[in-house]
C-alpha cells in the first residue's frame, strides 16, 4: 500500500514504473546469480537490524511491564498495556492535541505553499534569490527554530506579544493558552516546511505544458481560474506527495513540543496542552521510566496510520468505482 | 507522471525554464513578504546572539546587533559544547549521506534492474516501513545500543539512518529511467560482470540523483532530532541538535548564549545553502524526503 | 541571476556532486577539533605504568564541586590522579541517562551524583551496580548526619553513596523591596515578621502588596512556596513503610493550600522555578522575597548579578526544612572503582564540605562540619555580609527526617509543574488543579 501510494505521489516520478512483466530483456542473467543479492545485502542488513528488529521488539516489549530502572526484569502483562490506552486520558489528550496541532500546522502549510509556488511560477528577476531564501527555514534544525520561536512567544518579553501591543490587543499567554499554544507550535512547523513544499509545487507546476494555459487564456479565463483549473489540476500528484510526507510529519511531532517551553519538558505544558503523542512516549518512556508503556503508544502510532491511510484508500477506491459508473 | 506532462516544459528545475505568467509588482510584493518572514527569524537570532539575556528579557526586544557577540559565542562554544557538537554534526551527517547513497543506489538498482527471488515482496516490506513512525523502534533500539555499549558513541546515530526506504524508491525510479535496459544487454553480452556493471554503468547513471539524495539526506541527519537526543547525551559526543537541546532546556547559560547557540548550529547549513543555492534547491525540486 | 536562459539545460551531476563534496569538506573544516573524540566514559588512561589514574565525575546543573577547587586541590594531593567532570544541565535529563548507563555498564563516570530526590530509587533498584561506600578508605559514618547516611543506605546495610550537601531553608528578601512597602529590612526583624509559622509569610505579602512598589511581587512563584512548607514536614509523599501518601498526607494538602494561597491573592510573579524567565526575574528584581535553601544562594548571586549585591539579605524561614541536597554515587562497571571512591570519600569529608560551603554556598551534610570556623562564621558578602554559616546551621539542627521514597523526585514535579503551575500562571482554581495533579501522580507512577 505503502509502495504504491509513494510511487503514484512522487512529484516527479517519472513514466510508468519499471517492466517487471514485459519479458525479454531479464537482468536476472548478469553473470552471477547471487548478483542481485549481493546488492542488496548491505541495506538489508542495516534495515533489518535497525528497522525490523526494533519493530518486531517494540511489539514484544510492549507486551510487558518493563521499566528503565531494570529493563532485563520484565513481567508478561499480555495486553494491558494497549487496554489501559484506551482509558488513559493522558494518551486521548496527546492523540487530540496531535491531530490538532497538525491541522493547524498542516493546512495552512500547504496552502500557503501553494501561493508561494504559484508566485514564484511567473518570470521573475531574482529568481534564484526567491527560491534560495524559500529553503532557509528548511535548513534551519528543530532546535534552533523552536528555541527563536520560543523567545517570540514569551509571555512578558515576547516580540509577538508586544506586536499585538502596538496594536492595541491584549498580550495572549502563548505558552498556557489552550488554543494559543497549539498554533504557537504549529507556527512553527508551518514556518519551516511552507518554502519547501513551494517549490515542490513548483516543480510540478513547471511540467505543465503552456498550452494548457494559452488554450485556457483564448477560452477568456482569469489569472485566478487558469490556477483553478490548469495549474490545480496538475498538481494532484505532488499535493498527495506532500500531504503524506506531512500528516506523517505532523503524526510524529516532537522535537517543536518538547523545546517550545523550557520549564515544561516532556509534559507539553502544564495542562499537557501541547503534549503530542510523540512526546507522551517520550515521557512515558524517558521520564516516568515505562518502557513497555511507551512501546505500546508507539504501535498504537503506526496503527492510526495504517488506519488513516486505508480509510484514504478506501474512500479513494470508493470514489474510483463511481466515477466508473 | 503522464505523458502528457512530459511533453510539457519539464527542462530541469534548475535550468530557465520559463514559466507562462510574468510576475508583476504585487507578485514581487508578496515574494518579499514571503522571503522576508523566510528569513526574520534568523536574522534575529543573529541580532538575539548579539545581546545579553538582560536586554533580550526587555520589551520592545531589539532589533539592531549588539556588541556581545564574540563573547556569546565563545561561551556556546566552549561551555556549551558546540564546537565539539558541529564537528561530530558534520561527522555524522557526512557519513549518513555517504552510506545512504551508497547502500540505496546498490539497492535501487538491484530493484529496478534485476530479477530475483523475493524482489516484489521485499520492495513491499521497504515501502511499507515508510508509514513507520521513527518513535516507534526506539525503545527497543535503545536498550540494544545500549547493550552494546554504544550509548554516547556517534555510530549509535549513524547506523540507524543509513535504513533510507525514501533512497531506495527514490534510486529505483530514477535508475527506471535513467538506465534503459538496453544498455545492461548491451554489456551484459560483451560479458562484464556485474561488478564492472555497477562500476561503468549504474553509477554514472545515478550520479545526478545520487547527489540530490545525498543532499537530502545530509541536511535530514544534520537536523535530526528524536533518536539522537535519546542516544546522545551532552557530556558524550552530542551532535548540534542535542547541544541545543541541553543549551535550551539548562538553567546554566543565559539565553543570548543559547541563540549564539542556535546561531552556530545553523550557520554552516545557511553558508551551504547561500554558496550553493542553485543545486540545493534542483535538488529539493527533484525530489523530496521527509523530515 | 534567474533570467540567463542560455544556462545550459544540464547543470549536470558533476558540479552538483562537486558541491557536496565541497560542502562537506567546508563543514567538517568548521571546527577545529578532532572529528571523533574519545569516548566520555570512564579514564582512557591505564594506570599501569606509573601514568596517572583519570577519573571523571558525572554531575548535573552547577554542582559546586569544580568550581570550589575541589578538583584541582585533588590533584595537588595526588599527582598520579587527574579527575574530570562532565556535567548535564538539567536533572530530570540527567536521571534517565545515568539509570540507562548503569543498565549497560557503559558510559558511565567514575563518580556519579545524584540528587536526593532519586536517591531512594536508586538504592531500590541499582544496588547490584554500585561500590558499598560503607567502608571505603576515609569514610566515617559519624561525620555525616544520621538522616542524610541513612538515605543511602541498603536493608542489608550497604551505603551507595555519600552525601555532599543538603538544602536547610532560609527565605532571602530584598531589602529595597522591603523599605519600600514599609517593612522591615533588618534581618532578624524580618525573620519575626513570621517566625514560626508559613501562614505569617502570607500575612506578610499581604501587607507587602497593599503597598508594594510598581511591578514588584512579593515572591517568585506559588510552587516555591509550596516546596518549601512541604521540606518541613515530618512525612512527605511516602510513609515509613514505603507507602505512597501524598494524595492522604494533610502536611501535603496543606503545603499545597498555602502555596495556591499566594496564587490566589496575587502574591506571586507568577514566574517558574529555573527558566530563563525565572532568571530575569532575579536580574531584575521582580519579586522581593523567596524560600531559599542554602544551595540557591550561589544561583541567585549569578543571575542577580553585580546589581543586586548589597539589596538581598537572608533571614530564617518560619520553620526549618531540608529541600534538596545530593550524594555521590560509585558505579561497579567503572576501571578504577578503588580510586573512585577514594575520591568519593575526600570531596564528601567535612573539610571539603566545608569549603564547598563557603565557596558556593551548598550546605554540608556532615554534621562534623558544622562547627568549621568557615561554616560557623560564614558570612555572604552578596547578601549584605548575612552571617548564612549560623543561619543555615541552626535550620540544619531543626530539620525534621521525613521518609524518602523512589519517585519523590517525579512527584516534586508534578506537585509544582502540573498542578501548582497553572494555579499561578492560568488562574485554574486549587481543587481542580490538585485533581489534575493527583491523577498525572497516578499515571506517572503507573497505579
Amino acid at each position: 500500500m505503502a509502495e504504491d501510494l509513494v510511487e503514484r505521489a512522487l512529484p516527479l516520478a517519472p513514466g510508468p514504473p519499471g517492466p517487471p512483466g514485459t519479458g525479454r530483456r531479464r537482468l536476472g542473467r548478469l553473470r552471477s546469480r547471487a548478483a542481485p543479492y549481493v546488492l542488496v545485502a548491505p541495506f538489508f542488513l542495516l534495515f533489518g537490524a535497525f528497522g525490523l528488529f526494533p519493530l518486531a521488539a517494540t511489539a514484544w516489549t510492549s507486551l510487558f511491564r518493563v521499566e528503565l530502572t531494570a529493563p532485563e526484569a520484565r513481567e508478561w502483562v499480555g495486553l494491558h498495556n494497549y487496554a489501559r490506552l484506551l482509558t488513559d486520558d493522558f494518551f486521548w489528550n496527546a492523540l487530540a492535541n496531535t491531530v490538532l496541532i497538525g491541522v493547524l500546522a498542516t493546512v495552512p502549510q500547504l496552502l500557503l505553499a501553494l501561493g508561494a509556488a504559484h508566485l514564484l511560477d511567473a518570470r521573475l528577476r531574482g529568481r534564484l534569490f526567491f527560491r534560495v531564501a524559500a529553503l532557509a527555514p528548511y535548513a534551519t534544525s528543530v532546535a534552533a527554530a523552536t528555541l527563536v520561536f520560543a523567545l517570540f512567544y514569551g509571555r512578558d518579553q515576547g516580540m509577538v506579544n508586544w506586536a499585538i501591543g502596538l496594536v492595541g490587543l491584549a498580550p495572549v499567554d502563548w505558552q498556557n493558552g489552550p488554543w494559543a499554544s497549539k498554533f504557537a507550535v504549529a507556527s512553527i512547523v508551518i514556518w519551516r516546511w511552507t518554502g519547501y513544499n513551494a517549490l515542490i509545487y513548483l516543480a510540478a507546476m513547471q511540467t505543465i505544458p503552456h498550452e494548457l494555459y494559452e488554450a485556457a487564456a483564448l477560452d477568456g479565463a482569469s489569472r485566478w481560474r487558469r490556477f483553478l483549473h490548469v495549474t490545480l489540476p496538475g498538481l494532484r500528484p505532488a499535493l498527495a506527495f506532500t500531504g503524506l510526507v506531512s500528516t506523517i510529519g505532523a503524526l510524529q511531532l516532537f522535537g517543536e513540543p518538547l523545546l517550545f517551553s523550557s520549564g515544561a519538558g516532556a509534559s507539553g505544558g502544564a495542562d499537557h496542552q501541547y503534549q503530542t503523542l510523540g512526546l507522551y512516549l517520550y515521557e512515558q518512556g524517558w521520564v516516568n521510566l515505562h518502557l513497555g508503556r511507551a512501546a505500546a503508544i508507539a504501535w498504537a502510532m503506526l496503527l492510526l496510520l495504517v488506519v488513516l491511510f486505508g480509510a484514504v484508500r478506501l474512500a479513494r477506491v470508493a470514489r474510483g468505482r463511481r466515477a466508473r459508473r | 507522471m503522464s505523458g502528457r506532462a512530459r511533453r510539457g516544459r519539464d527542462r530541469g528545475p534548475d535550468a530557465g525554464a520559463e514559466p507562462y505568467e510574468r510576475g508583476g509588482w504585487g507578485t514581487y510584493l508578496l515574494l518579499g513578504l514571503f522571503t522576508a518572514v523566510s528569513v526574520f527569524p534568523l536574522l534575529w537570532t543573529a541580532v538575539a546572539a548579539s545581546r545579553t539575556s538582560g536586554r533580550l528579557a526587555q520589551s520592545p526586544p531589539p532589533f539592531r546587533f549588539g556588541r556581545n557577540l564574540g563573547r556569546n559565542l565563545s561561551v556556546a562554544w566552549d561551555e556549551g559544547g558546540m564546537g565539539e557538537a558541529l564537528a561530530n554534526t558534520a561527522v555524522v551527517a557526512g557519513s549518513v549521506a555517504l552510506g545512504t547513497v551508497l547502500f540505496s543506489t546498490l539497492a535501487g538498482f538491484a530493484f529496478a534492474r534485476l530479477r530475483f527471488r523475493f524482489r516484489g515482496p521485499l520492495l513491499l516490506l521497504v515501502g511499507a516501513t515508510l508509514l513507520v513512525p521513527p518513535q516507534l523502534g526506539v525503545v527497543p533500539l535503545y536498550l540494544l545500543i545500549a547493550r552494546l555499549g554504544w550509548t554516547d558513541q556517534l555510530q549509535s546515530v549513524v547506523l540507524p539512518s543509513l535504513v533510507s526506504a525514501f533512497g531506495v524508491f527514490y534510486m529505483r525510479q530514477h535508475l527506471l529511467r535513467a538506465l534503459p535496459p538496453e544498455l545492461l544487454e548491451a554489456a551484459r553480452m560483451d560479458g562484464a560482470g556485474t561488478l564492472r556493471v555497477v562500476w561503468h554503468l549504474v553509477l554514472p547513471a545515478a550520479r545526478p540523483a545520487m547527489a540530490v539524495l545525498g543532499m537530502l539526506s545530509f541536511v535530514a541527519a544534520w537536523n535530526d532530532f528524536f533518536w539522537p537526543v535519546l542516544a546522545l547525551t551532552q557530556t558524550g559526543n552530542p551532535t548540534v541538535q542535542v547541544a541545543l537541546t541541553g543549551l535550551g532546556r539548562g538553567y546554566v547559560p543565559d539565553t543570548s548564549v543559547v541563540m549564539a547557540g542556535a546561531l552556530l548550529g545553523t550557520l554552516p547549513l545557511l553558508v551551504v545553502l547561500a554558496l550553493f543555492g542553485r543545486q540545493i534547491v534542483g535538488g529539493v525540486m527533484r525530489g523530496a524526503v521527509k523530515g | 541571476m534567474g533570467r540567463r536562459n542560455g544556462t545550459p539545460r544540464r547543470t549536470g551531476a558533476r558540479p552538483r556532486a562537486l558541491a557536496l563534496l565541497l560542502a562537506a569538506a567546508l563543514l567538517g573544516g568548521c571546527a577545529d577539533d578532532p572529528p571523533v573524540p574519545p569516548p566520555a566514559g570512564s579514564g582512557e588512561t591505564v594506570d599501569g605504568a606509573g601514568r596517572p589514574v583519570t577519573l571523571t565525575v558525572g554531575v548535573y546543573g552547577t554542582f559546586g564541586l569544580k568550581e570550589a577547587g575541589l578538583y584541582d586541590t585533588y590533584m595537588r594531593l595526588h599527582p598520579d590522579v587527574a579527575v574530570r567532570q562532565t556535567s548535564l544541565a538539567r536533572a530530570d535529563v540527567y536521571y534517565p541517562q545515568l539509570l540507562t548507563h548503569l543498565t549497560a555498564g557503559a558510559g558511565l563516570a567514575d563518580v556519579q551524583a545524584v540528587e536526593v530526590g532519586n536517591i531512594a530509587e536508586v538504592v531500590d533498584t541499582q544496588a547490584g551496580r554500585l561500590v558499598d561506600l560503607a567502608h571505603a578508605p576515609g569514610v566515617e559514618e559519624n561525620a555525616f548526619l544520621p538522616w542524610k547516611w541513612a538515605q543511602a543506605r541498603t536493608g542489608d546495610g550497604r551505603v551507595l553513596g555519600l552525601g555532599t550537601d543538603i538544602g536547610p531553608l532560609a527565605v532571602c528578601y530584598r531589602k529595597d523591596h522591603f523599605a519600600a512597602a514599609g517593612l522591615p529590612t533588618d534581618r532578624e526583624e524580618v525573620g519575626r515578621l513570621w517566625a514560626g509559622e508559613w501562614r505569617k509569610y502570607l500575612e506578610t505579602g499581604r501587607r507587602f502588596a497593599a503597598r508594594a512598589p510598581e511591578g514588584v511581587a512579593f515572591t517568585d512563584s506559588a510552587s516555591g512556596v509550596m516546596a518549601a512548607v512541604i521540606s518541613g514536614a515530618r512525612l512527605r509523599y511516602y510513609d515509613a513503610e514505603g507507602r505512597l501518601v501524598v494524595a492522604a498526607n494533610p502536611a501535603v494538602r496543606a503545603a499545597w493550600d498555602l502555596g495556591a494561597a499566594f496564587a490566589e491573592h496575587g502574591l506571586t510573579a507568577r514566574l517558574q522555578q529555573f527558566t530563563p524567565d525565572w532568571d530575569q526575574g532575579f536580574a531584575h528584581g521582580r519579586f522581593a522575597s523567596i524560600a531559599c535553601p542554602a544551595w540557591m544562594l550561589g544561583y541567585i548571586q549569578d543571575k542577580g548579578g553585580p546589581d543586586g549585591k548589597g539589596k538581598w539579605d537572608v533571614a530564617k524561614a518560619p520553620r526549618p526544612g531540608n529541600w534538596g541536597g545530593s550524594f555521590l554515587v560509585v558505579p561497579a562497571a567503572g576501571r578504577h572503582v578503588e580510586e573512585a571512591a577514594e575520591l568519593a570519600a575526600w570531596l564528601t569529608a567535612p573539610a571539603q564540605q566545608a569549603v564547598l560551603f563557603e565557596r558556593r554556598g551548598s550546605f554540608p551534610s556532615a554534621e562534623a562540619a558544622f562547627g568549621l570556623p568557615q561554616v560557623r562564621g560564614a558570612r555572604h558578602p552578596y547578601f549584605g555580609d548575612a552571617p548564612v554559616g549560623r543561619i543555615f546551621s541552626a535550620a540544619a539542627m531543626g530539620v525534621p527526617v521525613a521518609p524518602v521514597g523512589p519517585k519523590d523526585g517525579l512527584v516534586n514535579t508534578i506537585l509544582s509543574d502540573t498542578g501548582m503551575l497553572q494555579v499561578d500562571q492560568t488562574g485554574r482554581s486549587p481543587e481542580s488543579a490538585w485533581r489534575a495533579a493527583m491523577k498525572a501522580i497516578d499515571n506517572a507512577l503507573d497505579r
